[in-house]
């Protein structure tokens, strides 16, 4: 185990212990916690798909909904026990990722509209298909989390440890992928699409991959969030948050780095919900988009690399 | 090795290439030469499979490539360069050649990228950031390396001396004669400068206005009336 594989396992045991040690009583801190962990989640997937696979998506939410609506599903109305139907609705995801591949073909703000479009369909599907999503009336009594091993994963210290082990692998994902030769020639396609594609790349395929990725791990989250809350409603599900909030959190972190949008997403949530929220209880988004906007003004490449500079 | 049949391209309403039948040996050394506008490039993006033609066949090692991606018939050993270096982005040197070697030949092997880079005379540079680190010549020579990763079959250079000085272009032919010498590949080369393929080359095309109007010996070639009133304008004497 080399010395950055060794600093993230104590990072992540230090992780999965202290947290619940010192805040697991409060079950308002812990929720907070977990909802930022939620952001955090798909805020790596968005980073993914952004860092590796060039493409900016305005559509996260679209993936989020359909796993918050596979997992329901499959658990309410098939019976699946809940941890089966979590992976299967991040597979879900994927399938419904696959109507996005055509606009693969497109690029830069074209591409981000295309599957922006595609998240506003999803919505209007779940609204309409009400024999099976129960329209905008929702579904109610989602189950739970279950116990394992003795731990109460539907509590909110056992919540808090599924979501760190989720985002604990998607970051080992991650980092896997941006090692290895299809992450060198992920990097390389961004501005130079065809000088990879002549050496040999099918840079659509790679891109596939990186959709199908992000989409699996967006869906996986939503389905975690559906049986945490336990109600799910097409506008909270296919919400316009979903996308952006982690969008803003990728790039508040450093949506290059591979912590970085866990580093965000911790940030902007708790700032906004335990600063901004008191400051200002309605509208307090505001303060978040001239948050974002300074950094994006003062250190456009995010938190995370600005403290490394300064302490490098 | 490869074979082009009645191939034409057009852009519109205009004809970039016309009918253009060719046919190359395995490891032949041929210089494609013409007028601006000719048809070079454009025959080269047919080949490599950035354009489609509206008619006609391209055959590669006895197989029809017409329906082949670009990133498939580099894998099946259809190298090429661009007239204007494309390093891939975002990587060094030798991540360029090592996504070459990998997607290209489906293997990666560093002796033999450290062979090309040794070759190319960029073993000094294999550290550089590819888009921003070089000079133009060392850009070309990336170029030429990044196709010859892939282990290519035949070689398509585009104006790979273009805006080099004497000695650097006398360099770099010193550089691809060995290539082909050392790999015993098929090099299809586009070229200006009629003196530069003719010592190259021992045998030249000549494509105007989409059309090939020569081919043979450099000698032969350049003393085609077709070829001269093509260069100057005017009739032989």
């Amino acid at each position: 185990m080399n010395q950055r594989n060794f600093l993230f396992a104590v990072l992540l045991l230090a992780t999965y212990v202290l947290v619940p040690a010192v805040f697991g009583d409060n079950n308002y801190v812990m929720g907070l916690i977990i909802s930022a962990l939620i952001v955090a989640g798909i805020a790596i997937a968005w980073a993914l798909l952004g860092n590796l696979g060039g493409m900016v998506s305005f559509g996260h939410a679209a993936f989020f909904g359909v796993g918050s609506y596979a997992s329901a599903l499959l658990t309410m109305k098939l019976g699946w026990p809940v941890l089966l139907a979590m992976p299967m609705a991040g597979l879900i995801a994927v399938l419904f990722s696959a109507a996005m591949l055509p606009a693969l073909r497109l690029s830069g703000p074209y591409f981000a509209l295309a599957i922006l479009a595609y998240a506003q369909i999803f919505r209007i599907l779940a609204t309409e298909m009400d024999w099976l999503t129960q329209g905008a009336k929702g579904l109610s009594r989602i189950p739970t989390l279950p116990v394992l091993f003795g731990i109460d994963l539907g509590s909110r210290s056992g919540s808090y440890l599924v979501i760190v082990t989720l985002l604990a692998a998607f970051i080992a994902c991650y980092a896997w992928v941006r090692r290895s030769h299809y992450g060198t020639a992920l990097r390389a396609m961004h501005d130079s699409e065809q000088a990879t594609r002549v050496v040999g790349v099918n840079s659509v395929m790679l891109k596939a991959w990186m959709l199908f990725l992000s989409a699996f791990m967006t869906g996986v989250i939503g389905a975690f969030n559906a049986h945490t809350i336990n109600f799910l409603e097409p506008d909270y599900a296919f919400g316009g948050g979903w996308s952006v909030l982690p969008i803003v959190a990728a790039i508040f972190g450093g949506y290059r780095t591979l912590s970085g949008p866990v580093i965000g997403a911790l940030c902007i949530y708790l700032i906004d919900q335990l600063l901004f929220k008191s400051l200002l209880p309605t509208g307090h988004q505001i303060m978040l988009g001239v948050l974002l906007a300074a950094m994006i003004l003062f250190a456009p490449d995010g938190l995370l690399p600005l403290f490394r500079r300064r302490h490098a | 090795m490869l074979e082009l049949a009645n191939v034409t391209v057009q852009f519109g309403g205009l004809s970039a290439v016309k009918d253009v039948s060719l046919r190359m040996g395995s490891d032949e050394m041929v210089g494609l030469v013409g007028p601006n506008g000719a048809g070079k490039t454009t025959l080269f993006n047919v080949i490599s499979g950035l354009v489609k033609p509206i008619h006609g066949r391209v055959l590669f090692d006895g197989v029809d490539v017409m329906h082949e991606p670009d990133y498939k018939r580099a894998r099946l050993g259809l190298g090429r360069t661009f007239q204007i270096p494309q390093p891939m982005h975002e990587l060094t040197v030798r991540e360029n050649l090592v996504v070459a070697q990998r997607f290209g030949a489906g293997r990666v092997d560093a002796a033999r990228i450290d062979e090309i880079l040794e070759l190319l005379q960029l073993t000094e540079q294999a550290g550089r950031d590819a888009a921003t680190g070089l000079a133009l010549q060392e850009l070309k020579r990336l170029e030429v390396a990044k196709a010859l990763a892939t282990e290519p079959k035949l070689l398509l250079l585009d104006e790979v001396l273009a805006g080099l000085e004497t000695q650097g272009k006398r360099l770099f032919m010193e550089k691809l004669r060995e290539v082909h010498a050392r790999y015993r590949i098929g090099i299809l080369i586009i070229e200006h400068d009629i003196e530069t393929i003719s010592s190259l080359c021992p045998r030249v095309v000549v494509l105007d206005f989409g059309q090939i109007i020569a081919d043979g010996t450099p000698q032969q070639v350049f003393n085609d009336p077709a070829v001269i009133r093509s260069y100057t304008g005017v009739e032989h004497a």
